[in-house]
């Protein structure tokens, strides 16, 4: 038997590996995807964006989507038929691998949404079971050992920090910022750099960013950025086992005893642990639990709440551009906007509250960034007329050359809450099993319409600065669509056992041995990217397994 | 009834028709489509849709002009491609024909197109390093 089995390996579940095992505990991680080192990296578009080779084939492992409907019904998509996936990065260090490590705390009043702003009708806003204090050190931690980059800058939403500045040196910056902040200066908006997950330069044992214009989606073949596999995984004794997929945990009514996992050609092991942690992405998560179904948890594991799977949320907002045209620009500063690989980071956060009359508003956060660099998706948005009609040909030729070598587009990502509600959720399906014959998971999706009013709002405020700058062609897009890399809740934390999964320390309440610590137990979600308070949240919950094995010792 | 001509040979044309710049560049785009056809990455739904784009682009072809596609002058060709690109079907096959070929134009030279990186200098790209040593065939 070993001490501690951790289910997933990503931000939720790399803290625990690394702390318990630099603590000299035996841990065992389960990941059903593959183990690569930074030399396994490279920037093949094809193989990345367009063959999805870090995902599972979607006529393998699938979701089922169900999307609430104004009659109140849902409509049922099949992932497999409608090619939409929820999957990230499927293996070690899970999508931590691929983001672009926008980091950004949450603020305190994110850990009291319920008693700073009050109710919502339709949605179930709660405060945290813990306050921005306690999770502050943490915080701090995250960024001297995964290593986050940036500068602190007085600004009216700043949160409190235990220390004055980051570790890291800012990222070296694209020319053209400056006019980003000149014309934030100009609109009286307070301009941020964007902490960033990457080195800026060799720390940790691990290389600085040599600026490969291949960041978000990419994995990283220096190792600067901080995914939880190069900042943790790497660096610690715990075993990690690769091709392994746990479909069930197996309990008494206290404790789980025994986690099951198959391998891709079906062979079933066991794997025997004093403490388990649960931490395969917040949809998964859920799905095993539910999936996970005995005499003492006829509902599914740790359910007695049946909370488990509830109020499922992702990031809401989201994104818009602006075109920089050569023919607005002089030739230095066309040179500055076609400098490739360095970063544009620059965020607003001006609006994280607001007034909406004499209502005090929860807004969110607005991080600007060049568009993708990835050469085929920019050719391929260039195929229709202003009319909507298909292009080809000679015409087509010369719009793709002009527009890819005398312009730039710069975009921007609104992130605000998503609320959670009674319609938004996960289940399992009763019928479809994925290749390894288990129920998959059922996304039943709902964004409430404060969300779409919040991010409209903070839209408006990126579409004036991009204004201001002189970009033209301006849109945006906000949605309830829901981004698949950005999901959270489903087992949320809380001091009350009858209307939440977890207590305050990611333990179940139903059981004494099992922690879930990926981004399934946020009640709310905050307005920024979660990665951050992922790793803050589990390197939190390490210090409390540990004094529970502690005692046990 | 085409008995004589490949699918492939028939995209060697189309692609031709719908983006000459990349063989002026020397890019060689319509083999990279056997990459395609036998990725297990991509879902028989969408290969068996080019497949029978295919098909009904020569049946247009034959209707409007009783030849192939292939067999008729550029500007008979022409007059197909504006015709099934109104249609639903013929937009989404035009739509993803063109996403292959750029795929083959601007991917990595290592799947066999982009010939000498000549797509990439043409838009003043340059590729992210590291390039793959190996083309992922799934």
């Amino acid at each position: 038997m070993v001490d501690v089995c951790i289910i997933g390996s990503g931000a939720g579940a790399a803290p625990i590996a690394y702390e318990l095992s630099l603590a000299g505990f035996e841990v065992v991680v389960l990941e059903k995807g593959k183990n690569y080192t930074e030399a396994d990296f490279n920037k093949d578009e094809l193989a990345v964006s367009r063959r999805d080779i870090f995902t599972p084939k979607l006529e393998d492992e699938f979701h089922i989507i169900n999307e609430y409907q104004k009659d109140g019904t849902y409509k049922r998509y099949d992932g497999r038929e409608y090619h939409w996936s929820f999957w990230n990065g499927n293996m070690v260090g899970g999508s931590s691998n691929l983001m672009s490590g926008y980091f950004h705390r949450l603020k305190p009043n994110d850990f009291k949404l319920l008693s700073t702003y009050g109710a919502i009708e339709g949605a179930n806003v709660v405060d945290w079971p813990i306050s921005y204090e306690d999770l502050e050190p943490y915080y701090t931690k995250v960024e001297k050992i995964i290593g986050v980059s940036g500068r602190v800058v007085n600004h009216s939403q700043q949160e409190p920090r235990s220390s004055v500045d980051f570790p890291y040196l800012e990222l070296t910056i694209n020319g053209a910022v400056k006019w980003f902040d000149a014309a934030c200066e100009q609109l009286g908006f307070e301009s941020i750099p964007t902490p960033r997950a990457i080195l800026s330069q060799n720390a940790l044992s691990r290389n600085g960013c040599y600026y490969s214009n291949f960041c978000g989606s990419y994995g990283c073949a220096s190792g600067a950025k901080g995914s939880a596999r190069a900042a943790l995984l790497q660096k610690c004794k715990a075993r990690i086992i690769t091709d392994a997929f746990v479909y069930k945990l197996e309990s008494d009514d206290k404790r789980v005893r025994k986690a099951y996992y198959k391998t891709r050609l079906g062979a079933v092991h066991v794997i025997r642990a004093k403490i388990f942690v649960l931490a395969a992405q917040a949809i998964e998560s859920s799905r095993l639990l539910l999936n996970s179904t005995n005499k003492f948890f006829p509902n599914g594991l740790a359910n007695s709440s049946k909370e488990v799977g509830k109020n499922l949320i992702f990031s809401a907002g989201g994104s818009g551009s602006g075109r920089f045209v050569f023919e607005k620009l002089t030739q230095a500063q066309q040179k500055e906007l076609m400098e490739v690989g360095v970063f544009f980071n620059r965020s607003l956060q001006q609006w994280y509250d607001y007034k909406d009359g004499k209502r005090k508003q929860k807004g969110g956060t607005i991080d600007f960034l060049f568009e993708h660099q990835n050469i085929i998706s920019r050719v391929m948005r260039e195929v229709y007329d202003n009319h909507g009609n298909l292009m080809w040909g000679e015409a087509l030729a010369k719009k793709v050359q002009k527009r890819l070598t005398t312009s730039r587009v710069l975009t921007f990502e609104v992130f605000n809450d998503w609320l959670p509600t009674d319609k938004c959720f996960v289940s399992v399906d009763k019928k479809a099993k994925d290749k390894y014959g288990v129920p998959v998971g059922v996304i039943n999706l709902y964004g409430h319409p404060h969300d779409l009013e919040v991010g409209e709002y903070l839209a408006q405020k990126a579409v004036k600065v991009l204004r201001e700058m002189g970009a033209v062609e301006i849109d945006y897009d906000i949605s309830a669509s829901p981004p698949p890399n950005l999901v959270a809740g489903g087992c949320r934390f809380g001091n009350d056992a009858k209307s939440s999964v977890l207590d305050k320390n990611c333990k179940a309440h139903d059981l004494e041995n099992l922690y879930v610590t990926d981004a399934s137990f946020m009640p709310t979600g905050g307005s920024v990217p979660y990665t951050w308070t992922i790793y803050a949240n589990s390197f939190r919950v390490a210090d409390a397994i540990k004094k529970v094995l502690d005692v046990k010792q | 009834m085409f008995g004589v001509t490949t699918p492939i040979e028939t995209l060697r044309v189309l692609h031709q028709d719908l983006f000459p710049k990349a063989q002026a560049l020397g890019i060689e785009t319509a083999s990279y489509m056997t990459v395609v056809f036998n990725h297990p990455k991509i879902s028989k739904a969408d290969k068996d849709f080019i497949k029978n784009g295919i098909k009904w682009l020569n049946e247009e072809a034959i209707i409007g002009y009783k030849k192939e596609y292939k067999k008729l002058s550029s500007k008979e060709r022409e007059a197909i491609l504006q015709i099934i690109s109104k249609t639903e079907w013929g937009e989404s096959f035009l739509y993803d024909v063109m996403g292959y070929m750029f795929e083959a134009m601007l991917g990595d030279p290592v799947y066999g197109g982009n010939n000498k990186q000549a797509g990439w200098e043409w838009l003043k790209f340059t590729g992210g390093l590291p390039r793959p040593k190996e083309p992922y065939l799934g």
